[in-house]
């Protein structure tokens, strides 16, 4: 299968500290991969190295074969979206707003306007909610809206930084049916960070394990649900 | 005694709109850029200086002087981030010595070039409107026109374009606003550009009110700074309703009390709404 997304030897320090100690991985095209570990392990930095917000000190991203310049708004242009860890939204603007936001740099209107559509297709609560400021959603439309505003940037891929975070876990679980919607539906790839091991492995086809800022596990999602390593660090069985 | 409440709502209004203009671009600076601009008042003199120049040396019609002194205020704002407030972004208190040290050379330029002695700005329009005991006079009521066209525009700029959107984007969250495009380089010297604009053609509407000298900065950036805190730093909306009762209570305190009851009332107000509320009136919490 071809690789949409490839992380090479990413190295990342905060300061004097080493957060990243060569990760590599590769993302299948068109599907759900898992990155999950637990608190601190470096997923946030693999998903902020790879929309450039953070700048390795060594390794290189690719999306198919463009490697992606470290600064914000060069990944973008290749086609990469996040949904930030804590949802991040634009709280003083409307939920309409943010998903506008969110293709700002969309030129073409007509596909702005059907990924809109689609988007409140799946989450009908924004449409009803949409002249409504964003700050004053609850938890879960919050994190629906910010999935909703990474897909206005008609990415190819997606990067999803724990949607499960302070969420109701029946809203989790629709999450989760939805995710695995949009990644079919649009044929799109989608890389899902989760300490919830247990919801992004359910719905991913692969996984990686990060630990401490390196991978120790990849595998089908599958394969790593039933692995007793990862069972027993991170499903607490 | 109801002549005089309309006289002093109308009067607040005009103080209103003022502080408005100024405190715009005052918190703008701060939202978008985290720098607390300590020479934007002097943007306020330098746009009385601009509309005088226009006006009287070169003759120019006053509505068109207004528009080239927004002009050359969007572009002196894209220099000065260039050259003096890049360095320091997201820098707030060497961002605040910067901005007092470009107050004092805009200051002391304005003095070397022009003297200390106020200058008289000629009359735009003379006369009264009169409705009954109500007295407005039509140089009071051209500027509270002009100033509410124009932040009409600002508003409509601020809420429904491409620009004005990010603009404010960019104030509730940087980095979520660079990951998907907005880029900083292009929104600094625009939002600034724009604050200090809002802050000349203040000046320049004001001018034929109460003269040109090169301290007349000072007031407005202590009223803008008082908009600001009131109504919650880097808050647009905060700064909008805050303007307006600052206005009003001032010219209802000068009206019913005495002009130097005013401040004092005002300070009072701004203590007492600061222990209630230490964001302001609608900032948020971490701001
Ligand atoms: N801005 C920062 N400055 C310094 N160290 C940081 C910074 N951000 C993260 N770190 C450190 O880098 C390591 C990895 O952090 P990261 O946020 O990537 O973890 P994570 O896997 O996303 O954790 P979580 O599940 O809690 O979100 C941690 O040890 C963290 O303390
Ligand atoms: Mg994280």
């Amino acid at each position: 299968m071809r690789s949409d997304l490839s992380v090479r030897n990413l190295v990342v320090n905060y300061g004097p500290v080493r957060a990243l100690h060569g990760v590599s991985f590769d993302v299948p095209e068109g599907q759900v991969a898992a990155l999950v570990g637990s608190n601190g392990a470096g997923k946030s930095t693999v998903l902020k190295s790879i929309c450039g917000l953070l700048k390795p000190v060594e390794g290189e991203i690719r999306v198919g074969d463009e490697l992606l310049q470290p600064r914000p708004g060069d990944p973008l242009r290749h086609g990469v979206a996040l949904s930030p860890e804590g949802r991040r939204l634009f709280g003083q603007l409307s939920v309409e707003e943010n998903l506008i936001m969110g293709s700002y740099a969309v030129r073409d209107k007509a596909a702005r306007r059907e990924m809109m559509d689609r988007v409140y297709g799946y989450f009908p609560r924004l449409k009803e909610r949409r002249r409504q400021m964003a700050g004053s959603l609850s938890g879960g439309e919050q994190q629906m809206c910010a999935i909703g505003r990474a897909l206005m940037a008609l990415p190819r891929v997606l990067l999803l930084d724990e949607p499960s975070l302070g969420i109701a876990p029946i809203i989790v679980a629709e999450l989760a049916v939805i995710i695995e919607e949009i990644s079919r539906d649009m044929s799109m790839t989608v890389l899902l960070v989760e300490q919830n091991a247990q919801m992004a492995l359910s719905i991913a086809a692969t996984g990686v394990v990060l630990e401490t800022g390196s991978v120790v596990l990849t595998g089908t999602g599958r394969e790593l649900l039933e692995s007793p390593e990862v069972r027993a660090a991170y499903l607490g069985t | 005694m109801s002549f005089l409440i309309a006289q002093s709502l109308i009067n607040g209004v005009i103080l209103g709109t003022l502080y408005l203009l100024m405190a715009i671009g005052f918190t703008l600076a701060f939202g978008v850029m985290r720098i607390v601009n300590f020479a934007h008042g002097e943007f306020y003199m330098i746009g009385a200086f601009c509309a005088l120049i226009g006006v009287t040396w070169l003759g120019l019609p006053y509505p068109v002087t207004l528009a080239l002194t927004i002009v050359f205020a969007i572009l002196m704002g894209a220099v000065v981030e260039r050259l003096v407030f890049r360095p320091f972004r997201n820098d707030e208190l060497s961002g605040m010595i910067a901005s007092l040290g470009l107050a004092m050379i805009l200051q002391h330029g304005a003095l070397i070039l022009f003297g200390p002695d106020p200058q008289a700005f000629p009359a735009m329009v003379t006369g009264v409107f009169k409705w009954g005991a109500l007295i407005v006079p039509k140089s009071r009521a051209l500027a509270l026109g002009i100033g509410i066209v124009i932040l009409l525009i600002f508003y409509l700029f601020l809420m429904h374009t491409r620009h004005g959107r990010a603009l404010r984007a960019l104030v509730q969250d940087q980095e979520v606003a660079a990951v998907f495009g907005v880029r900083l380089e292009i929104m600094y010297p625009l939002g600034l550009g724009l604050g200090i604009a809002l802050a000349a053609v203040a000046g320049g509407l004001m001018a034929p009110l109460f003269g040109v000298s090169p301290f007349i900065g000072a007031t407005p950036l202590l009223k803008a700074f008082i908009v600001v805190i009131l109504g919650g730093l880097g808050s647009i909306p905060g700064a909008a309703l805050a303007a307006i009762l600052l206005g009003l209570i001032e010219s209802f305190t000068s009206s019913f009390i005495s002009a130097s009851a005013a401040d004092i009332v005002t300070f009072a107000l701004v203590i007492g709404v600061l222990l209630v509320r230490p964001a302001g009136l609608l900032g948020r919490a971490e701001a």
